[in-house]
């Protein structure tokens, strides 16, 4: 038998590491499953979107508008410059996004049973993360397809995503708590996000930038994790690691200040939702 | 087993969100504090189930939100043995276009079941629900009744050590519920709480241990169910009260005619229309067999030579149950002179199965026939509610009324027919 203490400001004992994981894993399931458990290609559409809007950029950028990655003539290394950006990027944006809207999307299930708000949103980081792994998966046929390199360098891979994940979760999670009070944050993250794509070198080569721009553009931890990319990827380099380890730093940072504030707002949340 | 301790809960209430940002901003209060719940204690011993009635914002949500997790109280203290689930809304994360059993591990992962005890259960759940081959169709085309199978079946086999039940239950056929009922009971038998919130008195009375009655976020009661839905009952028709005069808890008098639909000659008036028990005091619920007294005051402003007084008791559907009239009891009445007020009582066992009853009361003049009357002079429709509570020393019947049947089993290899 195990007894705990409910106290107003602590953190609901009962919901132990387990309970947490599963929900999370069931919701992120669901996630997948549920947007299109209607139509009959299911699960399928989640793949689709991103695959045609890569095609998409490719074929515009490439073909129509002829771009070529500086010093390199090659049709196909602009376009692998610029998948190997897009598709974590849209792991990013849509975790971030999402996230700060949590609290209002799941409200139904919030307001009627326990849920360990802290955590739970943990499942769109397993979906968003599923996504990823499918059309990483098929940007690698495609590599290969088109016999270009695969390095060991791949192996960098998993750590890159992981501290931008991390980051993302520290971002949505700081946000999700403004938003439940005020649903314009909301809106001006989604405006954010669309300035920050465009201030990070995904579409286009930091090099081509002048001075001023450039020395601007470092202090964007996006860079961090989208040119570690492009160097696994493209230019078969070793990725920034002291880059990446402030980015984590900066993400820890961000998640102790959000797990401050929500701490002394959890309460408000819960009777505000 | 589930111990509160004070818990306390105010809510803020903001005009509008833009206030809560202002608040923050210009650190000025901008919203006005509501008290939910003040103090709150009470425990719940294993096996124990504890009934909560109120009014509607007595703080009943509120205190089963608190005890389930999903609101944080101000002050106080929850200590619990174990899990706790609500079946505050039944089907919580149901998807529809997913099929019963795929909603199963959904609301089963609410709940708190892990996989594999959901993989263990799910043939248990499935047959528990009855629902056969449907259990595989989405669940949008269940009807309610179905969805509340469903959801039943999934909550009562998450093995709480401590069940959170509110109206919930009341949808579903009578067959299923004694289903519901008898789990209930397995679990009550193996150690498990109940907290039961329910408008439902009947209810309370026989399902609950003990009970407790919240008002404006205060315990204002707690105590045997008896006791407590007596004490609520007699608070409900005090507030129900248009009367000038005090009334008491333990008196209760229904005043103000002129709210019930009347069919009037004018000539008559009916000045009091009150029910009383044996004992003489106001009431307005007895137990099945217990005695009543219709006591009814007519004022008439003609000179009525051969009146006659009569009255109706309806069931919730408007079918009479019992009516009769002085006429027809062969009761011999003395003329009714103008300004002069005649108290008729009407004094019965009430054999009535558990219910809300309609008393109507009605003043003929001259009867000739069977029962017929040449002058109707007045008829006061549904003057008062009376409501009927199961014995609680009594048989349980269903029907009408209890015919009061006594039984003789004769068995043997000779026995006689």
């Amino acid at each position: 038998m195990s007894w705990f203490s409910r106290t107003p400001g602590k953190v609901f004992a009962v919901s132990s590491l387990r309970k947490s994981i599963r929900l999370i894993l069931e919701l992120a399931k669901r996630d997948l499953t549920e947007r299109y458990s209607g139509a009959t290609l299911g699960a399928v559409w989640n793949f689709i979107y991103p695959l045609v809007s890569i095609v998409i950029y490719v074929v515009i950028f490439s073909s129509i508008m002829g771009a070529r990655l500086p010093g390199s003539s090659s049709v196909y290394n602009y376009g692998i410059y610029l998948v190997a950006g897009i598709i974590p990027w849209t792991a990013f944006a849509n975790t971030v996004s999402r996230m700060s809207s949590v609290y209002l999307e799941k409200k139904h299930i919030i307001t009627k049973i326990h849920v360990d708000l802290r955590t739970f949103p943990a499942f769109i980081v397993v979906s968003e993360t599923i996504t990823f792994a499918v059309t990483m998966g098929i940007f690698f046929v495609f590599l290969l397809a088109t016999s270009s390199e695969i390095t060991y360098l791949i192996a960098f891979l998993p750590l890159i995503y992981f501290i931008q994940q991390l980051f993302a979760y520290s971002i949505g999670f700081f946000v999700g708590i403004f938003v439940v009070f005020l649903r314009d944050v909301k809106e001006m993250l989604a405006v954010v996000i669309q300035f920050w794509f465009w201030f990070t070198p995904i579409v286009y080569v930091y090099e081509i930038l002048p001075d001023f721009a450039q020395r601007i553009l470092i202090y964007n931890p996006a860079l961090a994790f989208i040119s570690g990319y492009q160097d696994i990827f493209v230019f078969q380099r070793i990725p920034g690691l002291s880059y990446l380890g402030l980015v984590f730093v900066m993400s820890i940072c961000l998640l102790l200040v959000g797990n401050f504030i929500f701490t002394r707002l959890e309460k408000d949340i819960r009777d505000f939702i | 087993m589930i111990r509160v301790s004070g818990i306390t809960k105010r809510f803020k209430l903001y005009h509008s969100p833009k206030d809560r940002l202002k608040e923050i901003l210009f650190r000025k209060q901008y919203h006005r504090d509501f008290t939910a719940l003040d103090t709150v204690s009470f425990e719940v011993g294993e096996g124990e189930t504890l009934g909560i009635i109120g009014q509607n914002g007595a703080g009943k949500s509120t205190l089963l939100k608190i005890l389930s997790g999903v609101i944080i109280p101000d002050e106080g203290t929850i200590e619990v043995d174990g899990k706790v689930t609500g079946l505050l809304e039944l089907g919580t994360g149901f998807n529809p276009e997913l099929t019963g059993v795929e909603n199963i591990y959904m609301n089963g992962t609410f709940l708190g079941m892990g996989r594999d005890e959901l993989d263990r259960k799910k043939q248990s759940i499935i047959d528990f629900t009855e629902l056969g081959d449907f259990v595989y169709d989405p669940i949008k085309t269940y009807s309610s009744g179905m969805l509340m199978r469903l959801a039943f079946s999934i909550a009562i086999h998450a093995e709480p050590k401590c069940f959170l039940v509110d109206e919930a239950l009341s949808v579903g056929d009578a067959y299923f519920q004694q289903k519901c009922m008898r789990r209930i009971q397995e679990f009550r038998a193996a150690g498990g709480s109940i907290i039961f919130v329910s408008h439902d008195t009947n209810a309370v009375k026989t399902l609950c241990d003990s009970a407790i009655m919240l008002e404006s976020g205060k315990i204002a009661m707690a105590g045997k169910p008896k006791e407590v839905v007596d004490f609520y009952q007699g608070l409900l028709l005090k507030k129900a009260h248009i009367g000038p005069s005090e009334v008491q808890i333990d008196r209760r008098v229904h005043a103000d005619a002129a709210l019930h639909s009347d069919v009037s000659t004018g000539e008559v008036d009916v000045t009091s229309l009150r029910i009383l028990n044996r004992a003489g005091e106001d009431v307005d619920s007895v137990e099945t067999d217990d005695t009543i007294i219709i006591r009814v005051c007519v004022q008439s402003r003609r000179y009525l030579d051969d009146p006659h007084y009569g009255f109706i008791i309806r069931n919730s559907l408007g079918v009479s149950v019992s009516e009769t009239n002085t006429y027809c009891m062969g009761v011999a009445t003395q003329p009714l002179n103008p300004g002069e007020v005649a108290v008729v009582e009407f004094k019965m066992a009430v054999p009535l199965a558990p219910g809300h009853y309609a008393v109507s009361v009605g003043v003929a003049n001259r009867g000739w026939g069977h029962g017929g009357f040449e002058e109707y002079l007045h008829l006061m429709h549904d003057g008062m509610i009376l409501t009927v509570l199961a014995k609680t020393d009594g048989i349980h019947f269903a029907g009408v009324f209890d015919m009061h049947p006594d039984v003789r089993i004769r068995q043997g290899r000779d026995a006689v027919l």
